[in-house]
């Protein structure tokens, strides 16, 4: 090989791959509105955006899997602990994350700045993005939940209770989040019914409740199965 | 040395080192953050946010620095000519200095752009693009007027002509977060992946070439090939970050299919410094700058290229995307392909601008090894960390706390190997600065 081969070796992969780039950046840009709803990003939105650069939130937290790996992603932070969640968190740092190994700092955020943040992260969180992340997802974790079912032998109730962020804020036996109760013996004081009265609407219940509703989150049958699981931990 | 305004380069060495330092002290304590209950008061003022902008940041100036030193020293040998300015040369390391410590300190006030890597205020981001054009347009003007053009100044000038290019699209606000992360990887990505592969492939060519006397023709011949295949993988491999961002779905295609090929052109660098070696007109003059050499195009291919084919698959990166799985890879990565290239410039370079042809490398030699072993712990054990976070929370669906807590024991084990990490540099750097000649070999 002479090194005018190689030379021409260089310009043609560069200048292919470029060419491919170049054009998947042209039809992205495209794209791009359908899939993210570019249509509802409103100023507030924005606003939204810019207090999350604000306060550097992207360098503890990711977004869309980027950013600093210290703290959860926040793509479906909406979907996951509810608006009222996301204040608690924001407003009172210290009292949410008493019982946490690992502190968020108070940034005093201003409750306008609040407000922006939850319609930014509701934008984000319907942005169609190959359903990611897993855990979130509504077509996977069922999957994953059957194949648990049928493998290991739990409740259909546990493997719901596991595998859709149930323990994000309770645990079992130790294990799971402190934001919540610890659910061990919650069988003892409510039926399947109370329980399921009270995942569906927490507020209808108890007027003070951080918990946010599950109806959205999860299918009538999943609700059902979850609140029949609860109910037999005595 | 060759040309008196070579010297410059020592200085860009000397302010790398102290920020590399300091670089890796903040990364203890992101290990300790990760490790130990940090108490509610002291992460009200230093959050583990504003110590990772400090962590990267460093980063991206010491290696900045580092390549811009490079260059001054290579480019006078290369055109066979004095730089062109050597006011100009100072002037920007003190801009570029000053930017970065005036940076720095004001993220400690929360003066932030507020994206990862790239937090520094549009404001000083101008200054930083003044800087650059004073840097390309002394290194430009020093190879047009010297009119000797060979293939290693090409590639080197394309390279940072490229870099700074890619800059610009980290500026400006975007309002759709999707196009926000979408350019915000035309600077990382392609920085990483293409403007500082070029940057360094030519350095590496020119050291490669000084240290083993193989003919130009030969390294350029290689050079060629290695950078036409890493703009070919690097280029479309952008793709790879796009699987999950609200991107259109034959990104998976692209980034899956280019970034699969990514470890190609470092193979080829591993194997055509092997070649150069075996074929080596020169005798070996100063081993620890070989160690070095070899030391980089070997990490480079396992942190970047084989840590970086793990999870570039979209069916894999779909369970590791925005772990500690990356974590580990960007260890590995940029210790091996930049840090690496870097202190091997750094061992040729300084010696011979202070004068000594054979240099005494016993301390030099703990430092290597030292570093590349706690390196390679590190990667290991964050690598572990990411699987059982993709596996615990991923996989299985349970919280990111109780992840956080099984990941925990081998965040400590880390840090530990942080601190040995730490020693090694600090051993390096101390030699770096009292390099002395070799005694004569009995």
């Amino acid at each position: 090989m002479t090194k005018k081969i190689a030379f021409w070796i260089f310009l043609i992969g560069t200048l292919s791959s470029a060419a491919v780039f170049l054009w998947a950046t042209y039809d992205t840009q495209r794209q791009v509105v359908t899939l993210s709803h570019a249509d509802k990003l409103s100023d507030q939105v924005v606003a939204g955006k810019r207090a999350f650069e604000k306060y550097n939130c992207n360098d503890c937290h990711t977004i869309l899997g980027f950013g600093g790996y210290y703290a959860p992603d926040l793509t479906k932070v909406v979907q996951r602990v509810g608006e009222d969640g996301i204040r608690y968190r924001l407003k009172s740092p210290e009292l949410a994350f008493a019982n946490s190994f690992r502190k968020m700092p108070n940034q005093h955020v201003t409750d306008q700045e609040i407000t922006d943040l939850i319609a930014f992260f509701s934008w984000v969180g319907e942005i169609n993005n190959n359903d990611w992340p897993p855990q979130d997802s509504k077509k996977r974790m069922s999957r994953g939940a059957q194949l648990m079912v049928a493998t290991v032998g739990v409740s259909p109730g546990a493997a719901v209770f596991q595998t859709k962020g149930c323990m994000n804020c309770h645990s079992l036996r130790g294990t799971g989040g402190t934001f919540g109760p610890a659910l061990d013996k919650i069988g003892a004081t409510l039926s399947a019914e109370e329980i399921g009265k009270y995942v569906r609407n927490p507020k209808s219940v108890n007027p003070d409740a951080k918990m946010p509703s599950q109806k959205d989150n999860l299918s009538e049958r999943e609700l059902d199965e979850v609140a029949r699981f609860l109910a037999t931990l005595k | 040395m060759e040309y008196r305004s070579q010297k410059i380069a020592y200085w860009y060495f000397a302010a790398a080192l102290p920020l590399f330092v300091l670089q890796v002290v903040m990364g203890l304590w992101l290990a300790a953050n990760y490790t130990f209950t940090i108490p509610q008061s002291i992460v009200n003022v230093f959050p583990f946010a504003t110590a990772r902008a400090f962590h990267t940041n460093l980063l991206v100036l010491w290696m900045l620095l580092g390549f811009m030193g490079g260059t001054y020293y290579i480019i006078p040998e290369e055109t066979k000519s004095e730089i062109y300015s050597t006011g100009l040369a100072w002037f920007q390391l003190i801009a570029l200095l000053v930017t970065g410590v005036t940076a720095l300190v004001g993220f400690l006030f929360g003066w932030t752009q507020g994206r990862p890597l790239l937090e520094i205020p549009m404001a000083l981001d101008f200054v930083v693009v003044i800087g650059a054009l004073v840097f390309l347009f002394n290194v430009g003007m020093t190879i047009f007027k010297a009119r000797n053009w060979t293939a290693i100044q090409g590639t080197l000038l394309g390279g940072l002509v490229f870099l700074a290019l890619l800059y610009l699209f980290g500026i400006p606000f975007y309002r759709n977060l999707v196009i926000d992360w979408y350019y915000w990887w035309w600077v990382i990505h392609l920085w990483v992946e293409g403007a500082w592969e070029l940057v360094t492939a030519s350095i590496f060519a020119f050291v490669l070439m000084k240290i083993t006397g193989v003919e130009r023709e030969v390294v350029e011949k290689w050079l060629y090939v290695e950078i036409g295949l890493f703009l070919f993988t690097g280029l479309a491999g952008t793709g790879h970050h796009y699987y999950w961002i609200g991107a259109p779905r034959y990104w998976l295609w692209i980034g899956g299919v280019f970034s699969a090929l990514e470890p190609l052109p470092i193979l080829l660098m591993v194997i055509d410094t092997m070649h150069h070696v075996k074929e080596r007109k020169a005798k070996i003059v100063n081993p620890l700058t070989w160690t070095y050499a070899i030391g980089c195009a070997v990490m480079h291919l396992i942190g970047a290229g084989v840590w970086g084919f793990l999870h570039t698959l979209p069916q894999i990166n779909y369970y590791t995307h925005g772990s500690q799985v990356t974590v580990s890879h960007g260890h590995l990565a940029f210790f091996g392909a930049y840090a690496l290239l870097n202190l091997m410039t750094f061992y040729y370079a300084m010696p011979k601008i202070k004068g000594i042809a054979a240099y005494d490398d016993r301390l030099g030699k703990i430092g290597f090894w030292t570093m590349c072993s706690a390196m390679m712990i590190m990667g290991l054990t964050f690598g572990v960390a990411g699987v059982l976070q993709s596996y615990i929370e991923r996989v299985l669906g349970m919280g990111y706390m109780v992840a956080q807590g099984y990941m925990r024991l081998w965040m400590g084990v880390t840090m530990a190997a942080g601190v040995f990490f730490l020693g090694g540099l600090l051993t390096t750097v101390v030699d770096l600065f009292t390099l002395r000649p070799a005694k004569a070999q009995a």
